[in-house]
């Protein structure tokens, strides 16, 4: 495995470009406050709509904030929002899907009714009622993304599942009696994580791309909160000012980016049949 | 490498693009004005056609149903009211009408007309005036509540009609310069199914004629009308007044202030009715092109609840009056644009009776901070400003609400913006009177300084701050009393008291005027921004 990775980072540039490109942005949110050069919030009518220059390299806003200072901060919750969205999607598709693969039968049927009833929606259509029915802030956006996002988990873990639990070790451990449990956790998930894996790292891009369209719409964080998304749709009002909506949308361009690169390298060493000659 | 080499191409690709964007605008001129300049010529030669680019259609143009935005600026070139605004700041002056007179108990207004002639031929008589008003009040439709305050109309004879009123209405001189109260030609309008009967809503069949041309006493007459495309005026060959020099407008819809402004900068356009700062930016150094920017009648607000138990401490009239003093109006004024002013109170700076605007040097933090001491606030304190997702004639209403949490802040006032969707919840809190403090904006319904009666105590706005009467009884008794100074000089004195009772005092705050943003070609003469009408074309000539 160790060769694998190491193989991986020498021989597929693109993932190597991944994972530089989300370890500056992971760097730049943790040490927002020692690297932007002002605060965020803090407004200064006096030099609004400037362009880039030496004392704000990406310009200011029109409130006068210095837009670096916000497109490093904004960082935060894009990140947060992606990375927590994808964890708790998928553990909860993961445990879901697992139960329905596994004890199959009519409450299989039941419960992948249940989440087809929610792939139905347009994912963005349903992200946007649940905020705006919530009210929109941080949390009740990651949880939109939550709900539209675990059913797609829930499915590829079952049909993994479904064939996994064929496997004679599982057989075996029926025979040896384990419990159900025991063998849903021991046997069945760890050796069908993979493709959740996978599916997890090229979703990050997704994600981050979905909170995003999600706050320009206005369903985010209230202002003055430094999202990407909510800066580029202030920006689009200043046409001919690129600097404003140009910068944030640069930044969400390029995490998008560079999380999905990370999912195609992760497909690429993670799954067999895709696996390339190295 | 082959990934590189694509990532390459699909770069030079995009950048191809967007050049090729940017030429094709520049190289586009609109083939209708050009065919315009060709068709009407003056003997010197000159271009006796103006086009007009304005930002959104609208769904009728029929006088007695007309409510949006636009349909005035049509209504009122090719057809006249009894009344009229000359001028954006003043009041209504006699149009159709040559004298008027209220009764001693302002109960009754009885109108001369003056001997016109409509663009058919047909005199002006007070048989078409009461035609007109009865149609439009009878016809049901959006506009129909302008008409409340008349009881009845008469006729003693054909140049004189009688309104009787249900209550004393200061406001219904200007109630009858909108453009839903128009004169129209009943002869003309009846022969192709207009009716004024009561059952007029079902049986009146006149607005699809209507939609083609007009039947009235104006300087011009409508030709042609595409919806959402374009509308062309004609000058009125009976017209019975002295006329401008233009012989023909083209109105052409068109909603981006982008093409607006290109359109302007190669003449193509003559009037731009909806630039914004941005793309005046772009005009600022061109020869050919003026800019007027000036308030509209449009208000944004602060407005906080007065219930304790929904708006907790800013029910309190000190934190109230803290907030007032706190905010920079000056910063407002930038972030709204160029032509923004603060009003002095609730009656917006232009109209009759205006106290004028409130001076930016209001701010001050030392005296609202020693405000909140005395209330209690000492540590400063904490509350949530909910706001819509609407904008204000395109000023966002989140960023008003940015601005004003970065001004409290400065007083110790943390607040703390909830941004919720009108249709989600916002708009039913907001009419119930349950939000706590926000950030708002009115447009006013018709041209008159009495709409802004409704933000007084007990009234439809004040109540949504929960503002009762109870609160303030001699404020709530000038509403009667400024409904019932039919006589100018006692209306402004009224307007004036209330003004100044709410310049310290009550939970709104008005902190600005939206601007409109208007260029021309400077060959024009005349160009105004106008609220009544937006825009006045009887007014402007060539040069």
């Amino acid at each position: 495995m160790k060769k694998a990775i190491k193989r991986l980072f020498r021989s597929n540039y693109l993932f190597t470009a991944g994972v530089i490109i989300c370890l500056f942005w992971i760097f730049a949110a943790i040490l927002a406050p020692v690297i932007a050069p002002y605060d965020p919030i803090v407004q200064d009518l006096t030099i609004r709509l400037q362009p880039p220059s030496a004392s704000h390299i990406f310009g200011t806003d029109n409130f006068g904030r210095d837009i670096f200072s916000r497109v490093i901060y904004g960082g935060r919750y894009s990140l947060l929002a992606g990375c927590l969205t994808v964890v708790i999607a998928g553990a909860l598709g993961t445990f879901y899907g697992a139960i329905a693969g596994y004890v199959g039968g009519k409450a299989d049927n039941i419960m992948m009714r249940f989440s087809e009833m929610i792939l139905s929606f347009p994912s963005l259509i349903l992200a946007m009622i649940i905020n705006a029915v919530l009210g929109s802030n941080l949390f009740n956006t990651m949880f939109a993304l939550v709900i539209v996002a675990w059913p797609t988990y829930a499915r590829l873990m079952r049909s993994v599942v479904l064939s996994v639990k064929e496997n004679e070790y599982v057989t075996a451990s029926e025979a040896l009696g384990a419990s159900k449990l025991r063998i849903l956790l021991k046997e069945v998930i760890p050796n069908s994580i993979s493709s959740v894996l996978i599916m997890a790292t090229t979703d990050l891009g997704n994600q981050i791309l979905m909170f995003s369209t999600l706050s320009f719409l206005g369903l985010g964080s209230a202002p003055p909160t430094p999202e990407w998304g909510m800066m580029v749709s202030e920006g689009v009002d200043y046409f001919n000012k690129f600097w404003v909506s140009g910068f944030p949308g640069l930044a969400i361009f390029t995490m998008a980016i560079g999380a999905n690169f990370i999912g195609d390298g992760m497909r690429d060493l993670l799954d067999p049949k895709l696996r390339k000659q190295f | 490498m082959k990934k590189r080499l694509l990532a390459a191409l699909l770069c030079a690709l995009m950048a191809l693009g967007l050049t090729a964007c940017g030429g094709s605008a520049d190289t586009e001129p609109a083939e209708g004005a050009d065919a315009a300049a060709t068709e009407t010529t003056d003997a010197d030669g000159g271009n006796r056609t103006v086009v007009v680019a304005m930002g959104s259609g609208f769904s009728t143009l029929d006088p007695g149903r007309v409510y949006e935005k636009y349909p005035p600026m049509i209504v009122n070139a090719c057809y006249e009211n009894l009344f009229k605004f000359n001028s954006n700041d003043g009041e209504a002056e006699p149009s159709l009408a040559e004298s008027y007179e209220f009764s001693e108990d302002g109960m009754t207004l009885t109108v001369k007309l003056r001997e016109a002639t409509f663009a058919s031929g047909n005199p002006v008589t007070s048989a078409d005036v009461m035609f007109s008003i009865n149609r439009c009040k009878n016809l049901q439709d959006n506009p129909s509540f302008i008409c409340d305050t008349i009881e009845s109309m008469e006729a003693p004879d054909d140049l004189t009609v009688v309104f009787h009123l249900t209550q004393p209405d200061s406001a219904i001189l200007s109630k009858l310069t909108y453009s839903s109260l128009a004169v129209l030609d009943s002869e003309v309008v009846k022969e192709h199914g207009g009716t004024d009967a009561e059952d007029a809503v079902t049986a009146d069949t006149a607005s699809d004629y209507l939609n083609t041309t007009s039947a009235g006493s104006g300087m011009y007459v409508m030709t042609s009308y595409i919806p959402d495309s374009e509308i062309v005026l004609e000058a009125n060959p009976n017209y019975w007044r002295q006329a401008t020099n233009v012989d023909k407008y083209i109105i052409k819809i068109q909603p981006d202030s982008n093409t607006q402004m290109m359109g302007l900068s190669t003449g193509d356009i003559d009037v731009a009715m909806n630039m914004t700062d941005d793309t005046m930016a772009e005009l600022q150094s061109a020869e050919n092109v003026e800019l007027i920017n000036a308030p509209t009648k449009t208000v944004g607000f602060v407005m906080m609840n007065m219930d304790e138990s929904i708006g907790g401490p800013v029910a309190n009239p000190d934190v109230q009056q803290a907030i007032r003093l706190a905010l920079d109006y000056a910063g407002i004024q930038t972030i709204v644009g160029e032509g923004c002013v603060t009003p002095y109170s609730v009656i917006q700076d232009g109209f009759m009776g205006s106290k004028g605007v409130r001076e930016t040097s209001y701010q001050d933090i030392e005296a609202a901070k020693q405000l909140l001491a005395d209330a209690g606030y000492a540590d400063g304190l904490d509350v949530d400003l909910t706001v819509c997702d609407l904008d204000m004639e395109g000023v966002a209403l989140t960023d008003l609400a940015q601005k004003v949490k970065e001004d409290l802040a400065q007083i110790g006032i943390n607040v703390n913006i909830v941004s919720q969707a009108w249709a989600a919840g916002y708009g039913d809190a907001y009419r119930e009177g349950t939000i706590p403090l926000t950030v708002m904006y009115w447009g006013t319904d018709y041209n008159d300084p009495n709409v802004q009666l409704e933000f007084l105590p007990g009234e439809t706005v004040g109540l949504r701050a929960a503002w009762t009467a109870e609160m303030n009884p001699e404020l709530n008794a000038k509403y009667a009393e400024a409904m019932n100074a039919t006589d100018n000089d006692a209306r402004i004195a009224v307007l004036e008291e209330i003004q100044d009772m709410m310049y310290e005092d009550g939970p709104f705050v008005f902190i600005a005027q939206a601007p409109a943003h208007i260029g021309f070609n400077t060959r024009l003469d005349g160009v105004a921004i106008s609220d009544p009408y937006a825009l006045d074309l009887t007014l402007i000539n060539i040069k």
